[in-house]
């Protein structure tokens, strides 16, 4: 399990050691991550699995780590990684599915900052998605997991707001992300797995736009700087539709996120030299 | 020209509704039970037309006998009489109280009698893996009895029952009264008595809710199980009227290969891969959904019938005689002295 760990850890360092290529002496580009915690409820269908809609428990951790690019101030990239399990039950509360799925997303945004009003700043661009998992339904026969598999590239953006709370730096930030093109797996109507397993992998993989697919993710945060740390407070929703082989898939989720986060500078910044600094999210001097 | 990009926002955003697509919904009151029940059925399962059910006469029919007052027992009841027209022993309510089921077996002669084989037959002494009880008799015949396919049995297990039995002239695989189980099991037993690629049948499913919405059948061959024992000397396999579902598609396979014969009664057939359902009292449905074909592309909805065809009497068994294992005995000591 420990080792598990290590590894998780280490895969999130490298991710966060892509986002710090490029770093030059004048400038600091802080890496700015954070460490997400959602709780929430969640409203799962699958047809694939029962007609009925399961409602209940949604748990998600996540990190995500920001940086502006190397040479394009205006550009900032962005490393998320997620784990999310839901546990929902039928309205009569004698069955219970299980949800579990994990993705991870690159975006790259371009950043145009002092919109009116002044200190709001606007970030758009494209995003790359990879999201995969199960859901589960013991009380089935061969149709007892519908497995989940989605490849997608398609916008994000984000409106953010630097203020102050008690003296204390506070930022308010919105994120949208839509996939919009992509490509993802799913059984037939009635095709049970045993059936795929015997290596019938006619329609199994479809390319899903939004005619047949549509997901989208909203992130609300607000974000108090306490020295080095940042305590992040915020609301996700997720939306995921799909429709395809006439089987219909709705898993909504509305979270509480509770986030601890910081920003990771390269060098210490000193008075004498103060170079300049730039970060997508809390502050920027260029 | 500057509308343009609005025009575009629009058509996207109705784009995007077109993945949200409603899920019907039923009330929890025993019409909406019923219509959610008979519709589950309505959209899945594969064989009206094959098993020549008209279900709109069946849902006019048994719907005009559900009053809003009814009771649980009373609702259950019904459905479960409404799922007896289907003729599957594959389709059952499940509820808390009660399983609905059409188990034709149970109506035919049980022609197996355990005590009988271990008394009579292996003497109370018999080894035991994996789900398979199994032991030489004393003609030298090997006797393995596997009573249901959903016992795990890993290739290790199997290794060391026919390595046990190799030294047999012939062997008997038991798969009276075998309810089924799981279809990988299947494929793991026939990989030892096959030394080539086996077309084993073909596999289709709904692909839509239509009634004659199916795939394509899909041929699917097994491989011998490889670096592993083999037993490729004569094989008897016993099936009664029990031998359901994975245990009927493992004697439709077997009965294939030249090497063995299918001795008792006709299996009890159930060749639809089963799903489950749900409807909005928490009751689960269960239900063909996916016909599996025999390599000559039959359904065994009805069982396969054996290649040679033996009755288990009340009198026999009072005597201590189990005709399946001495017809199965009396043709493997035909097939090794010629």
């Amino acid at each position: 399990m420990s080792r598990r760990i290590i590894i998780a850890v280490a895969l999130l360092w490298l991710g966060a050691l892509a986002l710090r290529a490029d770093d030059s002496i004048e400038v600091q580009r802080p890496l700015s991550i954070m460490f997400m915690t959602d709780v929430g409820h969640a409203s799962v269908l699958d047809s694939y699995l029962t007609p009925i809609t399961y409602d209940g428990v949604d748990l998600r951790l996540s990190f995500d780590a920001m940086r502006a690019c190397g040479n394009h101030n205006n550009w900032a990239r962005q490393l998320n990684v997620a784990v999310q399990y839901d546990n929902v039950e039928n309205n009569v509360g004698n069955n219970t599915m299980h949800n579990l799925a994990a993705q991870a997303r690159w975006g790259m945004m371009r950043r145009w900052d002092d919109v009116t009003p002044a200190h709001l700043r606007f970030m758009v661009g494209p995003m790359a998605q990879l999201r995969g998992g199960a859901i589960y339904n013991p009380a089935n026969s061969n149709n007892v997991v519908s497995i989940k598999g989605h490849a997608s590239v398609g916008v994000t953006g984000m409106a953010v707001y630097n203020t102050h709370l008690a003296h204390r730096p506070l930022t308010l930030s919105y994120q949208l992300t839509m996939p919009v093109l992509g490509v993802f797996i799913s059984p037939e109507y009635d095709e049970s797995f045993y059936e795929i397993y015997l290596r019938d992998y006619r329609n199994i993989t479809y390319v899903g736009g939004w005619g047949n697919r549509f997901d989208m993710e909203n992130l609300l945060a607000a974000d108090l700087r306490l020295g080095g740390t940042i305590l992040r407070l915020g609301y996700r929703c997720c939306i995921e539709r799909s429709w395809v082989s006439n089987i219909n898939t709705h898993i909504t989720t509305h979270s509480l996120v509770i986030g601890v986060g910081a920003e990771l500078f390269t060098r210490r910044l000193s008075s004498s030299s103060s170079p300049a600094c730039v970060s997508p999210l809390y502050h920027s001097d260029l | 020209m500057k509308k343009l990009p609005v025009i575009l926002g629009l058509l996207l955003t109705m784009l995007a509704f077109t993945a949200c697509h409603d899920q019907p919904q039923w009330n929890d009151d025993p019409y909406g039970n019923f219509d959610a029940l008979w519709t589950i059925l309505d959209e899945h399962y594969p064989f009206f037309e094959y098993k020549d059910v008209d279900w709109e006469q069946v849902r006019v029919a048994y719907r005009a006998k559900i009053s809003p007052k009814m009771t649980t027992t009373e609702l259950f009841d019904l459905c479960g009489a409404m799922l007896k027209e289907l003729r599957d022993g594959h389709v059952n309510l499940i509820a808390s109280h009660d399983v609905s089921r059409y188990w034709i077996w149970e109506q035919y002669p049980v022609n197996y009698d355990e005590r009988l084989v271990d008394e009579h037959y292996l003497h109370f002494d018999y080894r035991r893996a994996s789900g398979i009880k199994y032991q030489i008799l004393p003609n030298n015949f090997g006797y393995m009895y596997y009573g249901s396919f959903s016992s795990s049995v890993g290739e290790g297990n199997l290794d060391l029952v026919l390595n046990y039995l190799s030294t047999c002239d012939g062997l008997i695989i038991d798969v009276r009264s075998n309810g089924g189980g799981y279809l990988t099991n299947v494929e793991k037993f026939v990989g030892r008595f096959i030394e080539q690629s086996l077309h084993a049948g073909s596999i289709q499913h709904k692909t839509g809710p239509g009634h004659d919405e199916l795939s394509k059948p899909y041929e699917y061959y097994f491989e011998p199980t490889k670096n592993h024992i083999h037993y490729l000397k004569p094989v008897v396999v016993l099936a009664n009227r029990g031998s359901f579902s994975a245990t009927n598609n493992f004697v439709s396979i077997m009965k294939q290969l030249p090497q063995v014969t299918i001795v008792g009664d006709t299996t009890g057939g159930g060749c639809g891969l089963p799903f489950t359902s749900e409807l909005p009292n928490g009751w689960n449905v269960r239900f063909s959904a996916s016909p599996i074909r025999d390599a000559d592309g039959n359904l065994t909805e009805y069982g396969v019938a054996p290649d040679v065809r033996v009755d288990l009497t009340d009198a026999d068994r009072l005597a201590g005689r189990d005709t399946y294992i001495d017809a199965a005995c009396e043709i493997l000591a035909k097939q090794t002295t010629k």
